[in-house]
Order: structure tokens, then C-alpha cells, then sequence
């Protein structure tokens, strides 16, 4: 076992037992999740409901009363000193971190450097490459997901969808093993949207990632995941392969949620 | 009514010039020492420590609500009978330093809320320290609305220092004051002295206006 392991699974990310509050709002009681590795999984289900909650844990954004978070079975919120747990040092939380890249709903780019000073910052400070090195690697990035023009923008020179590939850029560049998607497309235009999919599509395919992706997209969810996972209250209430979730679900609120978005669009 | 250009031109003008230089420097120290000032408070005010925070926050209240003028008496003729005897114009500085630290404490603290939780989000997300956060992403963005702020402090200074002229500082208002009664002549003095104040403030605004448009070339690209 590697040093920090609790035990050894062959599961990527665990959540055991967990409690997410707000103050007197309870967004996750007892939950608990598994992802295999390079698994794909959509989390579909109303606003409100935890979705965006889960994808804040595992980045270590959000604190949770109790419970749990396992990566490749290394706790992320304890760690274990002398076998017992005690609250994480700023070193081990950094090392965690720096397995998973993350994707905003509103993009978050620095608006004071350029696409390509956005990609390089992280992978300089943090992966120790030099300037050149890391230059290279984000070029190459940039390049993939279409945007070999736009190095040297800054983001209020680029459209919604070029930031958001940026931002998608920016993640890579720290070469993570988990990514998390938290409503990717919710702030775009509509006719950016399908550029943005496009880019996590490869990557969902290039099956080098384990993906996390919280979406209203529910076309694209049930092309390229995995594994649906319905969430409502703070809890999965239906989850399976896409065919099986969207085309026969069982749950009488999923019914519910699918009739409506299929209304709306 | 007949304005006297004799005087103007020769005892006014080149005696208010060298006071300038008083005005200036009295202006730009006391604005340089609250710069840091300003900054200490915020930490200070910010602290962990509950009592670390409390003190400053009640001696920030302090300065903030007694006038300034009685702040330079009690400095100047106050701290004397404590054994601290200072000169005029160190008092002056040390006033104007404190006064307005306290009050560039709350604009930086402002300036550093402006910036969206989602850049301190996307700090953490990419991994960086909390120092590599904070030197280059969060203060270089937050210095576009706190730039403008400390602009209006230089130029609220500057308008402060006449108030020196009580405790015999030669500024610009003290000398104004003394060709007065050299000469049984206010009237030139005291408007020189205001149009003296007009040109300061302009020069001030306009310095602020030229870091202010870099600022925001450089931050946020417009």
C-alpha cells in the first residue's frame, strides 16, 4: 500500500458516509458514491440538489461535516498520522489537489494574463517545469482544443466558448487524473455550446481521464457517459447505464425531471 | 477693488513657491507611509488572533472619530509630558500617516472583496499557494478599483496640510498667513494660496489618472 492508503480498492474516487451542511440546510446526508477509474459519469438532476456539491468536495473548495472522500484510497479531507485520522497539513492536501482539474461554470480565468500565461501558471508553480517547458506543453494543449490562434489573448478578448476552452486548457495543463465538469455549458450561448462539448467529448473518449461532468445537457450525458447518476435532495435516487436512464426510468421523480427537460427543449 | 501685482509677483508667489516644497513633501511621505500603514491595519484588523483584531479594530475607531487638528495637538503639544518631543513637521506626518492608514486599510480591504470567490476558487482548483495566489492573481485585480480609491487620499492630503499651519509648520497656508501680517495684505496671499491648491490637486489627479489607465491596461485590458 502507498503511504496514506486506508485500504486498497480498485476504485477511483469513494464517498462514505457523507454529510454536506449549510448552516441549517442539509445538501447530503449519508451519502455515499463510488467511480471506477477512467469511468465517466454524468450527474444529472435539478438545481439544489448536490450535484455541484460532490464536484466542490473532491476539489477540497467546500469542507464536509462528516464522513469520508477517498482518492485512489487516500482520504482527501483526513489523514492518517500514527494510524489514527487527524486533519489534513497544507503539504498532503496539496499533493491530492494536484491529481484533479476542474472546470467552471463561469469559466474563472485570470483576466490579467493571456490563454496561454493562464495554462502555464499552475504547471510552473506547482509541477515544478520550466518556462519553456511548460510553454510547449500548453501550446500543444491550446492547440487541441482549437484555439492555436489565440495564445496570446486575454480573456475578455475571447468569446464565451474560446474562455471555456481556455479554462478547459488551463485544467489539462496540470496533467490531472480526475476532472471535474461542473455545469460547463450553463453560462454559454447557446451556439457556443456545441464547441465546449465537442472538446470533452474527446476527452471523455480518450478514456485517459476519470470525468466527473454535472450537466442540463442531457443529450450529450447520455452519449458519452458511463453512468448516469440521478440526483435529487442530496441523494442518488436512480443511477445506471444512459440507455437505461433515459429511455426506461423507474424513479417517478426522474420520470418527472426527464418530461420536463425534454419540454423545455 | 485693486489687486495688488507688486506683492503678488514678488513677495507672494516665490516665497509660496519654497513653501511648495514643504507642502509636497509633508503630502507625499504622510501618503507613502499610509500606503504601508494601511496595509498593517488590514492584516492587523483581519487577524486570527481575537485580541490582535480587536485592538486594532477599536484603535482604528479611535483615530476615525476624534479631528484630525486635535490628533496633531495632542502629537505635537500631548506627548511632550511623556518624554516624546517631536518637531512640527514629524508630528504632522505621524498624524496624517495614522489618520489615513486607517482609512486605506478599508479601501484595500474592499479592493481584495471586489475580486469574484471564484478567482480564489480557481487558485485553489490549479493548485497554487496561498502566497502565489494572493501576489499573482488576487492583488494585481484587485488594484483596479483600489487605485482610484488611494488617488482621492493623495489630493484629500494635500487639502489637509493647511490644517499643519497650527502648529507653525511653514506649508504653504503658514507662509501665506505670515505675509499677511508682514504686509496688512490677506487677499493676495490667501487666493494664491488657492489657486496654488488648484494647480496641486490638478497635477495630483492627473498623476493618479496616468497609474490608474495603466493599471487597467495592464490588469484587465481594456
Amino acid at each position: 500500500m502507498l503511504e496514506g492508503q486506508l485500504f486498497m480498492s480498485d476504485k477511483k474516487i469513494i464517498f462514505e458516509n457523507v454529510k454536506k451542511t449549510y448552516g441549517d440546510l442539509i445538501v447530503l446526508d449519508d451519502f455515499n458514491f463510488l467511480v471506477d477509474p477512467n469511468e465517466s459519469v454524468a450527474i444529472i438532476g435539478p438545481s439544489g440538489s448536490g450535484k455541484t456539491t460532490i464536484l466542490r468536495l473532491l476539489m477540497t473548495l467546500e469542507k464536509m461535516q462528516e464522513g469520508l472522500v477517498y482518492i485512489d484510497d487516500e482520504p482527501i479531507n483526513m489523514m492518517k498520522v500514527n494510524d489514527k485520522l487527524v486533519p489534513v497539513s497544507n503539504s498532503y492536501i496539496r499533493r491530492i489537489r494536484s491529481k484533479i482539474g476542474m472546470v467552471f461554470q463561469n469559466f474563472n480565468l485570470f483576466p490579467h494574463m493571456t490563454a496561454l500565461q493562464n495554462c502555464i501558471e499552475s504547471p510552473v508553480h506547482t509541477k515544478g517545469l520550466s518556462k519553456t517547458q511548460a510553454i510547449d506543453e500548453s501550446k500543444k494543449i491550446l492547440d487541441s482544443v482549437g484555439l492555436s490562434d489565440k495564445y496570446d489573448n486575454y480573456p475578455s478578448q475571447l468569446s464565451g466558448g474560446q474562455q471555456q476552452r481556455v479554462a478547459i486548457a488551463r485544467a489539462l495543463a496540470m496533467r490531472p487524473e480526475i476532472l471535474l465538469f461542473d455545469e460547463p455549458t450553463s453560462s454559454l450561448d447557446p451556439e457556443m455550446i456545441g464547441e465546449v462539448l465537442n472538446v470533452i467529448r474527446d476527452l471523455i473518449k480518450s478514456k485517459k481521464y476519470t470525468v466527473l461532468l454535472a450537466t442540463h445537457q442531457m443529450g450529450f450525458a447520455k452519449e458519452v457517459s458511463d453512468r448516469v447518476c440521478f440526483f435529487n435532495d442530496g441523494n442518488i435516487i436512480e443511477e445506471g447505464k444512459p440507455e437505461k436512464i433515459f429511455n426506461n426510468p423507474k424513479n417517478e421523480r426522474l420520470k418527472k425531471f426527464l418530461s420536463k427537460i425534454l419540454e423545455a427543449s | 477693488m485693486d489687486w495688488d501685482w507688486e506683492l503678488t509677483l514678488e513677495v507672494v508667489i516665490p516665497r509660496l513657491l519654497e513653501a511648495t516644497w514643504v507642502t509636497v513633501y509633508v503630502t507625499v511621505i504622510s501618503f507613502l507611509l499610509s500606503l504601508v500603514g494601511g496595509l498593517i491595519f488590514m492584516i492587523l484588523k483581519t487577524s486570527k488572533n481575537r485580541l490582535i483584531s480587536i485592538i486594532a479594530t477599536e484603535f482604528i475607531e479611535i483615530i476615525r472619530s476624534t479631528p484630525l487638528l486635535i490628533q496633531i495637538f495632542f502629537i505635537f503639544f500631548g506627548l511632550p509630558r511623556f518624554g516624546i518631543t517631536l518637531p512640527p513637521v514629524t508630528s504632522g506626518i505621524i498624524a496624517f500617516s495614522l489618520y489615513n492608514s486607517t482609512l486605506c486599510a478599508e479601501v484595500y480591504r474592499a479592493g481584495l472583496l471586489a475580486i469574484p470567490k471564484g478567482q480564489w476558487e480557481a487558485c485553489t482548483a490549479l493548485n497554487l499557494s496561498f502566497v502565489r495566489s494572493f501576489f499573482r492573481i488576487i492583488f494585481p485585480q484587485s488594484l483596479v478599483p483600489i487605485v482610484p480609491a488611494l488617488g482621492n487620499f493623495l489630493v484629500g492630503i494635500f487639502k489637509e496640510t493647511p490644517i499643519l499651519s497650527f502648529v507653525a509648520v511653514a506649508e504653504i497656508m503658514h507662509v501665506a498667513k505670515l505675509i499677511g501680517y508682514e504686509y496688512y495684505e490677506f487677499t493676495e496671499a490667501i487666493t494664491t494660496v488657492g489657486i496654488f491648491f488648484i494647480i496641486l490637486s490638478l497635477i495630483s489627479a492627473k498623476l493618479i489618472n496616468v497609474i490608474e489607465n495603466y493599471v487597467r491596461r495592464t490588469v484587465i485590458h481594456e
